[in-house]
Parts: C-alpha cells; structure tokens; sequence
C-alpha cells in the first residue's frame, strides 16, 4: 500500500521554534518542534543533565495514556542520544505533533478517544530526531526507526515491515525498533505472541532497513527463509535530509 | 558596534572601527583562511574522524570549536550536523552549521535585555525561556556607585559574555577588564533590534562580513545613502539605530530577508534598490 | 513554567512611533494582511492556514454517538483549542491560558454559536444516535493573529470535511465506511470569518489589521468582528481597552467586510481546486455513482 511510497521530510518548518522538522512516510505525518536548551521547571531540574521532555499529541481527540506511554518510551530514547550532560538544569522540549495516520477505507474510526500505538513509534522518533538536528542540539548519534510484524499467511509465516492498517489487525506480533547511528540497538517493543527465532528474523529485517547505507531496494514484504530486503534504506534518507539542511544553510560559503 | 551611511556622527562616533574588529576576531577564536584547510563533505553525526584529517602542531595544543567532542583517548567525534572546517594554522577544527538556540561562551557580544535589577548587579535575558545572565553594576565604563547606568526593566544592553559554563548562568560586562573602556560596549537607546538566525548573526560578526560572509546589504544600504548604525550580537539579535523611523524598518528588512531568504550577492542587490525606491 | 517571552522597551517604543508614521516593522500597509495560504491534507477535514510566521493546523472529525438528554434532537459540534508547548514553552498542556480562553470563546461564537453547521441535521436517531463533529485546532506556530487564522482553518476544514454516509432502513441505522460509499459533505449554512483589529495611540486612533506578535505587545485594544460575506455580523469582542469612538468602529467593519469577501473568495476557490484535485480522472465520481442507491 503506502509503504512503497518513499520517507519524505521537510526541516526547520516552524519559524519561531528554536528547531522543527516535519516527516511523513507509509500514510504517518508528523510535526516536530524542539526548544532548547531552556529553563527547566524546579520540578524538572536535575543538577547534572539537561531534562528531555516529550509531548506527544494526537491530531483529533484527547490524549490519554497511550500518549503518555509513547512519551516515555520516546523520552528514554531521546535522552540516550542527546548529550545531556551538556546542558546541566536545562530543558530541551520536544513536541511532537501527529498530524495524519493510515486510513482504513474498510472500517469507521473512534475519534474522540485518540488511540495512537505502536506502529507510529518510527515516526514520532524519527520526526523528533531530524527536530533535534534542525535546532542543532548536540547528540551522541543519531537514530533510525521501523516497524514490523510477522503474519500468518497461506500457513507460512512472514516478516512484513512497515504494515499496513489491515496488516496491522490480522498479525501475530509487532515489533518496533530502533538503532543509534553506531548499530547499537536503542528502542525494542513487543506486542502479542513470538518466539525467539521470530523475534531475530524481525531483527534482522529491522536492521537491514536502519543500519545499511546504500541503494536499497523497496520491496514490502519477504519470507523467512528466503533473501531478507525489504523497506527503505533509513540511515541513507537520513544522510541525504541532512546533506540538504548543511547545503542550504551555509549556501553563502 | 558599526556605522554605516553619509553621516558620521551621533552618539557612538568616537568608538575606533579598529577595537570594533578585534572584539569579533577574539570571540570567533576560530577564523576561516582563505588557504589550506581540508571541506570534507558534510556528515552526521557519526563515527570517529580519522587522524589525517586532525591538524597537529608540535607546539599548540588541538582546539576543538562547537559540534565537537573528545572522547579518550584520541577519538574526535561530530554531535551537530554541519560542514567540517579544518585550520591546519591555527589546529584548530569544528563545525559550520546554523540554527538552535544560543548558548552563550566567553567574549561573544550579545545583546540583552535587561529583566530586573538587583543589589548589584542586573538580570539580562539573552534569548527567551531561558536563564538570566548576570551584569554587575559597576561593569561599565568609569562607573561607581553614584555613576553607574540607571536601566529600566527592557531596557537594551550591549555586552560582552565573561563567564560561561554549562554549570553556572553567564556574566557579561560592559566594559574592557583589561583597559577599562566601554568600547562601543553598553546601553543600547532608541532603535530597534531584529531575530536573525545564529548563523547570520556570526556571518555579520566576521572580520569581513561581505567577503567571508557573503552579507553586502549594509554597505549597500549605506552606498544609497542611508544613515544607521547596527550593534550585531551572537545571540541572532541585530540593534539598528538611525533618526529615520523609515530608514531602521529597512535596515531591518533587508536583513531579515537576506537571512530568511538565503539571498546571494546578487540578490541582495536588487533588494536593497527595491527597498530603497520603496522608502523614497 | 518558564515566563513569557516580552519585548523589549526598545522595541515596544519603536513600533509604536513606527505605526504613528504610518509605517510597519514588514513594510505593509495598516489595513493589509500578511500573505495568507491555505493547504488540505490528504484527508478530509484536514487544513494547514500559513499567515506570516503564524501556522495553524485544524482537523475535523466525526463519530456516532448518544445526544444530550436536554437536546435529543441536535448532534454535538465541539472546537477543542489547546495550545501545547510547540506555540510557544510559556503554554502547558492542561494549563489554559488567557490567550487559549480567549480564542476558544472567540471561535465559539463565532462558528458555533452562530449556526454555521446546522446541528439537526446531524441527527440520525433522535434521543438515540446523533453525530458527534469534533474540531481540533492546533497552534503550530504563533505569530500574531492567532484568532483570524484559526477561525479561517476551522471553516475551511469543516467545508472540506466529509463524514460517513448513512442509511435508515426498518429502524436499523447502517454506517458506510468510506469503501462502501462515497462519505458526504456537512450541511453548511455561512462561512464566518474572523477580522481583527489592534488599536494604538492615546485615543486609540491607529487601527491595524492582522497584527504581529510584536505589534499585538504593545497595541492599546483591539477588537474582533466576525461576519460573513453577506455582511452578517455574529459577533463583535471589543474586550475592555481603551475606548474607541463608535464612527471608527463602524470603519473598521466596513473594512472587515471587504476583508471577510476576499477571504471567502480565496476559501472557495482553493475548495475548488482541491475537490478538482481529488477528481482525477473521474473514477471517484463513478465509483459513488454505483452505489448511490
């Protein structure tokens, strides 16, 4: 479905934030702002770091504690990236802003309880890293984000990554991961019933698409045993995002 | 601070162009040269740099520059993304790149506005949200108890940083520690002052802003005939002062479209004759 | 909470001696407004508002549910308008703050209260089922105006939104996802559009339209004038300040009502373009068309 369609991301959108960037991919839209390094609330303050907060808002609806959830799992990632240390008593704010998820022609949604999960996870860190590099906030590295889940299928199992709403409802299990820059695994979450040898193919998979830099080669879906490739290469969307942000920005040298 | 246009007189006049300029020289520590360092391409922040690309000096120490760190033992690592500039000269190296917020280091000129005064000393916000810098009373110019500058909460100063540390709020000054002058250094009255980006206002700040910054619109400004001054500091704030009310929204303008569009010389030319036939 | 951003003495004296020469901080005119841009998403009820540096994103949405005992016969239509840090770090969530308040009011009154959706027809059951139209507004970027912007997302949204469609047969109510059957428009009765204006000078003589962040600082009063392009006026919120004779007031609508007909005439044809957009080829129209019955 949308999952062939390539990342697409667009920096420094915001004007008055002190960085903002805005990413969309597989039918996920998100807004980024990033303010920091500010003044830390009393209760925020810590003595030796800079306090990451994350905002997560829904498009339509309130949040609850879904959103909640996603910002602390986000919160801990982001905190391992940027240097922290930097900014003692600090602040650095990210909000982020989901402005469009996956539309499901075949079901009427409930709105007024926005329930984001999972599979938006990708997105939201990916958006709030480019946010974090638009507002030139020092990090340890960067990260790189995918989703996947393992469907029955014709009695055979199968990886797919990035899934798409349907996909979604009739798999087994997902899986969301990330990795810093330096291959090192940040971010596992887990939903529904695996087993190990699933769980490495999913690695696997989610690794291909984060960690490669090269040409890679769309493809949404694969089978266990046969060649892992699938999705989009990542890390080279990242490079090329950024290789755009440092042209455009120093374009007077 | 700068003067530009026919007029040069007015309260500022007597401050030498020449210590103007080693203020900027000072607080960059790291200046471009024209000759001999490496641009590679730019990178994010990754893996190690490798060794050929680190100057070395027998005698001068290695000095890292913003989007740097070190980690032991020999491991230079990027943390912003942005351009790599090498000055084998000076070894020194860091990264070229623009946006953020300003987090203040020792000599940059910032301009501040001035939040509350205390016992001794002023609160001065340098950018919003963030933590007051301190300005004792007694760092300006010839100032004692009795002599020292009365500044209302908004009030304007221009300063330079003296302390900065990730673990305390900056100090700044008014004054030279060394030779006790202001150097064009203090309140800032009347005018106007304008956002810019960090970058811009660093390209401002460059010994030669219209070589090595690729900013013309000032000098052009004042070729036309257009009288200001400006007081540019770090923290992307920009003073503009002039008796026309007319001539600072142009100043300003054309800054502020110079930076926001990424205007090149040439553009920057037909901006300033626009602006100029839309101010007559 | 970190305090709000203010500007300087510098600044707030500059501006106001600017606008007594006639002058502002972008070049405009008084009476002008900064570029004004319109985006649809890829969804229906989705509108992106650009004025200057403010941005402004609206979503609409829409769900089935059970109406108000008091009301049995009217659907439920709710503007939800929560600032969240990304306008500015001085604004917490779950903290309203004056400038939320009064922008919820504002949008409120002026496309709720004033009947720009007609709420009966929302209802499919009545006492029992009824549709629940909910407007998020979300304050992407805050540069002045906040209230034009939004108000001008909030209509452009709910006229592009589309909600399921719906059938009754034998007393059992069917809702068709957006597979089944083509989803249908709202039934819109005014488009209201929001005008303000900022006053300066000991008098309050200096009136601006579509004041910056900067300029709303340091402005004496200001009043906001809803109307359509007909000429009929919802709402005025001239909200304490200083006094303003009532010839200039009357002025000032004029003004806004040249301004609310060229904001409709943009609003419609931007509609346009986007409905155009969507139909390419035609297959959408014939697909509806198969199942209309």
């Amino acid at each position: 479905m949308s999952a062939t369609t390539a990342p697409e991301a667009a920096l420094s959108v915001l004007p008055r934030a002190d960085g903002s960037a805005k990413y969309s991919y597989a039918g996920y839209t998100v807004t980024a702002s990033v303010n920091g390094p500010i003044e830390a609330q009393r209760k925020d303050e810590h003595a030796q770091e800079a306090y990451v907060d994350v905002i997560v808002r829904p498009a339509a609806g309130v949040g609850g504690t879904r959103e909640r959830h996603l910002e602390s799992l986000l919160q801990s990632s982001l905190s391992q990236l940027i240097l922290v240390k930097n900014f003692p008593r600090m602040l650095i704010q990210v909000v982020l802003q989901v402005e469009a998820v996956p539309d499901n022609d075949y079901e009427n949604t409930k709105l007024v309880q926005a329930s984001l999960n999972f599979p938006i996870i990708p997105a939201l860190l990916q958006t709030a890293v480019l946010g974090l590099l638009s507002a030139v906030v020092p990090m340890r590295a960067t990260a790189t984000s995918t989703v996947a889940a393992v469907v029955f299928q014709d009695g055979a199992k199968r990886v797919v990554v990035d899934p798409s709403p349907k996909e979604l409802a009739a798999a087994r299990s997902v899986h969301v991961l990330a990795f810093t820059s330096h291959d090192e695994l940040i971010l596992a979450e887990s939903e529904g019933d695996f087993s190990v040898k699933e769980w490495d193919d999913v690695y696997d998979a989610a690794a291909k698409i984060c960690c490669q830099s090269g040409a890679g080669n769309a493809d949404t879906a694969m089978d266990l045993d046969g060649p892992v490739n699938a999705g989009p290469d990542m890390r080279q969307f990242l490079n090329s995002t950024l290789e755009a942000k440092v042209a455009a920005d120093l374009y007077w040298k | 601070m700068a003067k530009f246009g026919p007029k040069r007189q007015g309260p500022r006049s007597d401050i030498p162009a020449k210590l103007g300029r080693t203020h900027r020289q000072e607080h960059l520590n790291l200046t471009t040269t024209h000759n001999g360092h490496h641009r590679p391409p730019p990178r994010p922040p990754r893996r190690p740099y490798p060794p050929s690309l680190i100057p070395t000096h027998p005698k001068h120490p290695l000095r890292l520059g913003p989007g740097l760190r070190h980690v032991p033992p020999s491991s230079i690592l990027p943390t912003v993304a942005g351009q790599l500039i090498v000055n084998p000269h000076k070894t020194s190296m860091w990264i070229e790149s623009n946006g953020g917020r300003y987090t203040p280091s020792p000599s940059d000129l910032v301009i501040g506005r001035v939040l509350r005064s205390a016992a001794d000393l002023y609160y001065v916000s340098l950018s919003p949200y963030t933590p007051p810098a301190s300005l004792p009373h007694l760092a300006f110019e010839s100032a004692t108890k009795k002599t020292r500058p009365q500044l209302a909460p908004g009030a304007l100063v221009y300063a330079r940083v003296s302390l900065a540390n990730r673990h305390m709020d900056p100090e700044l000054e008014c004054v030279s520690p060394s030779t006790g002058k202001a150097d064009g250094l203090g309140p800032l009255t009347g005018g106007m002052v304008f956002d810019v980006s960090p970058g811009f206002a660093r390209r401002l700040l460059l010994a030669r802003s219209r070589d090595e910054g690729g900013v013309e619109v000032l000098e052009l400004l004042g070729a036309e005939g257009v009288a200001f001054e400006t007081a540019v500091g770090r923290n992307g704030r920009v003073w503009v002062g002039s008796e026309s009310v007319k001539a600072v929204v142009v100043v300003g303008r054309a800054l502020k479209e110079t930076d926001e569009g990424r205007l090149g010389g040439e553009e920057q030319r037909r901006l300033v004759k626009r602006l100029v036939r839309e101010m007559r | 909470m970190p305090r709000e951003a203010e500007p300087s003495l510098n600044e707030k004296q500059f501006v106001l001696q600017a606008l007594k020469e006639d002058v502002r901080l972008d070049g405009r005119d008084l009476d002008q407004y900064r570029p004004l841009e319109l985006t649809f998403g890829d969804q229906h009820g989705v509108a992106e508002v650009t004025l200057g540096k403010t941005k402004v994103l609206v979503k609409t949405s829409a769900e089935v549910t059970v109406p108000y005992p008091d009301r049995p016969l009217d659907g439920i239509f709710t503007i939800a308008t929560e600032l969240s840090p990304m306008t500015a770090p001085s604004f917490e969530v779950n903290r309203p703050t004056e400038t939320e308040v009064l922008l919820a009011r504002l949008l409120e009154k002026t496309v709720r209260r004033s009947g720009a959706l007609d709420t009966e027809s929302l209802c499919l059951v009545a006492g029992q089922k009824v549709w629940s139209v909910r407007v998020d507004v979300h304050v992407l970027s805050h540069d002045g105006n906040l209230t034009d912007a939004a108000c001008f997302a909030v209509v452009a949204s709910l006229r592009h939104f589309r909600k399921p469609d719906t059938s009754m047969e034998g007393g059992v109510l069917t809702v068709y996802t957006p597979a089944e059957r083509e989803p249908v428009p709202l039934s819109w009765l005014h488009s209201p559009f929001c005008i303000s204006w900022s006053f300066y000078g000991d008098m309050g003589e200096i009136a601006v339209l579509d004041a910056t962040w900067v300029e709303e600082q340091v402005r004496v009063g200001s009043c906001t004038i809803s109307l359509n392009r007909h000429g009929e006026i919802c709402q005025i919120a001239k909200l304490g300040g200083t006094p303003v004779e009532a010839v200039a007031l009357l002025q000032c609508t004029s003004v806004a009502l040249a301004k609310a007909k060229e904001l409709s005439g943009l609003l419609d044809t931007k509609l346009a373009e986007d409905a155009k957009r969507r139909d390419k080829g035609g297959l959408l129209a014939e697909l509806s068309a198969e199942n209309d019955r």
